[in-house]
């Protein structure tokens, strides 16, 4: 099975991918074009959906609903063109400081 | 806590061996649930390791690309890049696969991104910058780092929801469940245990009163 991958970002972020090579570019202006456009692309059965942190952040509770506890979508969560956004806890290392019970990357 | 029971139980021989089977059961469940425990925890260090600096890999490339990106937009104009990144053709192939960790399921990625050369990237030379077949490469090489993140980062999240329920039964049957089951079984015991003494003394005054009245 060939899947299907897609970028819904700004415009420049998705220029960007389609000049490397990924075909399915969803500029959005705003979130609530984010949104919709998510959903849609989930339900088209796209199994990885790349994005930007900022569309993430906003949008969280969406996507978490959308992918918690399934292998697919995988939705992928980049820094867009002003860099990464600075976190004071990085998410993941949370996650695994909790199962482990002590730090352990870095 | 320590000492505490099943309640509303009947101390008979009945509820005992039922109970006795509740409490083997569990031991075994205990055991059982452990060791999944065990083997999902190794296999979370194993995919630690691959996750150590990757994000900040991505980020690094990617932040490359977006000045080679700005660069070649200043050169050639918006839209000349917009134009040129519709012709770019389909660079990547990705098979998704699953693999079970312990009843967890998890991706794989099977990625194929191809290194194009410039004449294969699909748009003229004409009217196009030095500048956006950087880009173009930059955007390509950070394409199968950022699938590799994700299916790092998706493998993580899932064990480790998984990861923490199973500790969560592990620990209510090691510290609640096998403790109550085992306190109960003991307290049914001794009920037991008191009823046959106390049946024993009875036994003996009438035995004692019987031979009196005789004699």
């Amino acid at each position: 099975m060939t899947s299907k991958v897609a970028v819904i970002a700004d415009q420049d972020t998705v220029t960007g991918f389609m000049l490397g090579g990924i075909k399915e570019g969803y500029p959005v202006e705003d979130m609530q074009e984010a949104s919709k456009t998510l959903e849609d692309l989930v339900s088209k059965d796209y199994s990885i959906i790349i994005t930007t942190e900022k569309i993430g952040d906003e949008l969280r509770d969406k996507i978490n609903s959308l992918t918690s506890e399934r292998a697919l979508p995988m939705i992928i969560e980049i820094p867009d063109k002003s860099g990464s956004i600075e976190r004071e806890t990085d998410p993941l290392r949370e996650l695994i400081k909790r199962v482990i019970g002590v730090e352990m990357v870095k | 806590m320590a000492q505490e029971i099943i309640e509303d139980i009947n101390p008979t021989r009945m509820e005992l061996l039922k109970l006795k089977q509740r409490e083997k059961l569990a031991v075994k469940g205990h055991s059982l649930l452990k060791e999944k425990r065990n083997a999902l925890i190794m296999e979370f260090f194993n995919i630690l390791d691959r996750v150590k600096g990757s994000r900040e890999k991505v980020a690094l490339n990617l932040e490359e690309a977006y000045k080679d990106l700005t660069a070649a937009q200043i050169a050639m104009g918006d839209l000349a890049v917009k134009k040129a990144a519709m012709s770019v053709k389909e660079s990547i192939d990705v098979d998704v696969d699953s693999r079970s960790v312990m009843g967890v399921v998890v991706p794989v990625m099977d990625y194929d991104v191809q290194k194009r050369t410039i004449v294969e990237r699909g748009y003229g030379f004409m009217d196009t910058s030095v500048r956006l077949d950087d880009a173009s490469r930059k955007f390509e090489e950070s394409i199968a780092q950022i699938i590799e993140l994700g299916e790092i980062e998706k493998t993580i999240t899932l064990l480790a929801v998984e990861i923490e329920s199973t500790k969560r039964r592990v620990n209510a049957l090691e510290h609640i469940i096998i403790p109550r089951l085992q306190n109960t079984v003991k307290y049914i015991e001794m009920r037991l245990e008191e009823m046959d003494r106390e049946n024993f003394v009875r036994l003996k005054m009438i035995k004692k009163t019987m031979s009196e009245s005789e004699a």
